[in-house]
C-alpha cells in the first residue's frame, strides 16, 4: 500500500509519566513536573519547547483549564502558544494531529503535549460528601441527571447489555478481558494493581456496581501526568533516545449518524478512523505488534477488536474468552494494564506504553521486536442518553 | 400513588440533582408537566427526533422552524437497561438497585429513563413494551418521565 506524503515526517522524541495518588501535591505541579520529565527525556531545555499543549477533557463536560494553571508557566516555558485539546477520553491522538500543523509551518520546532488529572485525590473528598466514584465530575446540562444518569458507567453499561442481548455476550466473557489486562499489570510496577492477580472467578465475585458491569469491568481513577516532545522527522534525527514515528492517523464520529441508531451502541466510530489511519500508514491489522485499546471499561476493548477486525462483530465474547489479548496471545492489548488494571490518564495511558513499547523500556512487558503501535482514544458528549461520540486512532512506529 | 395508573405524585424534598431545563427543551418539560411526551417533529418529512436538533433528510429554514414540538404516543420497547446497585450521588440511596433503560419510542428515537413497578429480570432480555408514566413533584413544580411495562 502507499503511504501518505505525512506517514513517519513527525515522531514522538521524550516521555515524562508521573503515575499513582499525589495527595500532596497540586494538579498544575503534577503537570508541570511530567512537563520537565518530558524536556529532558527529549534531551531539550524548557527554552526549545515552542509551543505547549493542554489535553484536557472539555468536550466531554470535564474540567477547563484555569489560566494560572497553564502548566507552561508554572515550568517557565519560552513558548509562542498554549491552549487545550481534548473530547472526554480523547486526548493525545487529538493533540499529535493538532501539533502537527505548527510544526509543518515551522511555527515550533518543538511542541510539548501534557495531560494530568487528579480524579483520585477529589474522589477522595467527594467520597466524605456521600459521593463514590465520579460523580463529583458531573456537570450541568444533560438529560439523565435527575434521573439517576452516572455518564460513563451508565451508558457504557448500556452498551455491554445491548451486546449481551443481541449477540448473547455473558459476564464471565468480559470477565476475560479483565483478567488478561491484569495479567499484564502484574508485569508493569507502575501499574495500580501490580502484585494483585486476579481471577474469572474475582471478576464475577467483584460487586455489580451497574449491572452487568461488576467493579472489575470498570477503569480505574486515577491521579497522575504524561507529557511527550513531539517534533519532525529531520529534528528527530538528533534526538538521545529511539524516536517513535507517527506512521498515521484516524478520526471516527458517531455524531455524523442520527445518534439513535442502533448500531453505536454495540459499535465505535472505528470504521472511518481505521481506513484514515491505516491509509496513511500502508499498513493493515497484521503488522499490530500490540495495541492500546481505550478501556474505559471492559466491552469497549471487545467492541474495538471486533470493529477493527480480530474477529468477526457479535464473536468477540468467545474471542476473548480464548486469551488473546494477555501476555503470550495473539494481538497483546493494553501490555501496561490499561485503564482497568494500570491508570486512568485517558488515551494518555496507552500512549505512554505505545512510547515505551517501541523503544524497548517496557521491562517486563516488553513485546519482542516491537515495530508498530496503534493506541486509540474514546470520549465526547454523552447526550444521554448514550453516545461517545469520538473515536481516534493513531499508529505509531519503531524510529525513522 | 393517584387513581391513573400513568400518574404518580411525589411529594417533599427533593435530594436528587436538578433537572437542566433550558430555552431549547423548556417545551418538551412544560409538555411533560400537561402529561404529554412531545417530540421534536419535522411538518416537512414526518421525522421525529430527540432532543431538539435540525432534520437530517432535507434542507432546513432557519433555526430548523420547519420542525415543532408535537404529542408522541409515549409507547415504546426496552432496547437495553441497566441495573445501578451503587448510589454514586447520594440522593439516589434509597432508589437502588434501580433499573435505568434505554427506551426505543415507537416514533423512532430512543429516550433513557428508570422503569417503575416490574422490572425486567436479565439484561440478555430487552423488547418489552413500555408505555409512560408521569411523575410529578408539585413541590417543585416539574414533571418527570418513567416508564412501565405493560405486560405485552
Ligand atoms: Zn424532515
Amino acid at each position: 500500500m502507499a503511504k501518505h506524503p505525512s506517514s513517519g515526517k513527525y515522531a514522538i522524541i521524550g516521555l515524562g509519566v508521573i503515575a499513582g495518588p499525589q495527595p500532596d501535591r497540586h494538579q498544575r505541579m503534577v503537570a508541570a513536573e511530567a512537563a520537565r520529565l518530558a524536556i529532558v527525556d527529549a534531551g531539550l531545555t524548557p527554552a526549545d519547547i515552542g509551543g505547549a499543549i493542554d489535553l484536557r477533557r472539555t468536550g466531554g463536560g470535564g474540567d477547563r483549564a484555569n489560566y494560572t494553571d497553564a502548566y507552561s508557566r508554572v515550568l517557565g516555558l519560552k513558548n509562542n502558544f498554549y491552549f487545550v485539546v481534548g473530547r472526554g477520553g480523547a486526548l493525545a491522538g487529538l493533540g499529535i494531529a493538532t501539533a502537527i500543523s505548527f510544526l509543518d509551518r515551522g511555527i515550533a520546532d518543538y511542541v510539548c503535549l501534557m495531560g494530568a488529572v487528579a480524579d483520585w485525590t477529589h474522589s477522595q473528598e467527594s467520597k466524605k460528601q456521600g459521593h463514590r466514584g465520579m460523580s463529583h465530575a458531573d456537570k450541568e446540562g444533560y438529560w439523565g441527571k435527575a434521573l439517576g444518569d452516572l455518564r460513563a458507567v451508565s451508558h457504557h453499561s448500556w452498551m455491554a447489555a445491548r451486546h449481551m442481548a443481541v449477540y448473547g455476550t455473558t459476564s464471565e466473557q468480559l470477565g476475560a478481558i479483565s483478567v488478561q489486562q491484569r495479567e499484564w499489570a502484574c508485569k508493569n510496577p507502575e501499574a495500580k494493581m501490580y502484585g494483585r492477580p486476579m481471577t474469572i472467578e474475582d471478576h464475577q465475585n467483584s460487586p455489580l456496581v451497574v449491572e452487568p458491569y461488576h467493579l472489575f469491568d470498570i477503569c480505574q481513577v486515577s491521579d497522575g501526568g504524561i507529557a511527550f516532545i513531539l517534533t519532525t522527522a529531520e529534528r528527530a534525527k538528533d534526538a538521545p533516545k529511539t524516536p517513535v514515528a507517527v506512521l498515521g492517523q484516524g478520526f471516527g464520529e458517531v455524531s455524523a449518524e442520527l445518534w439513535w441508531e442502533n448500531k453505536h451502541f454495540t459499535h465505535m466510530a472505528v470504521a472511518p478512523a481505521k481506513e484514515q489511519a491505516f491509509g496513511q500508514a500502508g499498513l493493515g491489522i497484521s503488522d499490530i505488534d500490540c495495541a492500546q485499546l481505550y478501556d474505559c471499561f471492559t466491552s469497549e476493548v471487545m467492541f474495538q477488536l471486533e470493529d477493527y477486525g480480530w474477529c468477526e462483530k457479535g464473536e468477540g465474547g468467545a474471542f476473548v474468552a480464548e486469551g488473546p489479548i494477555g501476555p503470550g496471545g495473539s494481538i497483546p492489548v493494553n501490555t501496561g494494564g490499561g485503564l482497568l488494571s494500570c491508570y486512568h490518564l485517558g488515551d494518555l495511558t496507552g500512549m505512554a506504553e505505545s512510547i515505551r513499547q517501541l523503544r524497548g523500556e517496557a521491562g517486563d512487558h516488553q513485546i519482542e521486536d516491537c515495530e508498530v503501535v496503534m493506541t486509540t482514544g474514546h470520549g465526547g458528549e454523552l447526550l444521554s442518553p448514550g453516545m461517545c461520540s469520538i473515536h481516534t486512532c493513531t499508529l505509531l512506529g519503531r524510529g525513522l | 400513588m393517584s387513581d391513573n395508573d400513568n400518574v404518580i405524585t411525589v411529594t417533599g424534598e427533593w435530594r436528587k440533582p436538578p433537572i437542566n431545563v433550558d430555552i431549547d427543551n423548556r417545551p418538551f418539560y412544560d409538555g411533560l408537566k400537561a402529561h404529554k411526551l412531545l417530540l421534536w417533529h419535522c411538518n416537512q418529512c414526518g421525522a421525529w427526533y430527540w432532543p431538539k436538533s435540525y432534520c437530517q433528510n432535507h434542507e432546513n429554514e432557519p433555526f430548523a422552524a420547519n420542525m415543532e414540538w408535537t404529542e408522541a404516543s409515549g409507547k415504546g420497547k426496552v432496547f437495553a437497561f441497566n441495573r445501578h446497585h451503587w448510589a454514586f450521588h447520594p440522593g439516589f440511596k434509597d432508589d437502588v438497585p434501580y433499573v435505568y433503560a434505554l427506551i426505543e419510542l415507537d416514533e423512532g428515537p430512543l429516550i433513557s429513563t428508570t422503569l417503575v413497578g416490574e422490572t425486567p429480570d436479565d439484561v440478555h432480555d430487552i423488547g418489552q413494551e413500555v408505555e409512560i408514566v408521569y411523575e410529578d413533584h408539585p413541590d417543585q413544580g416539574f414533571t418527570l418521565p418513567r416508564f412501565r411495562m405493560t405486560g405485552n
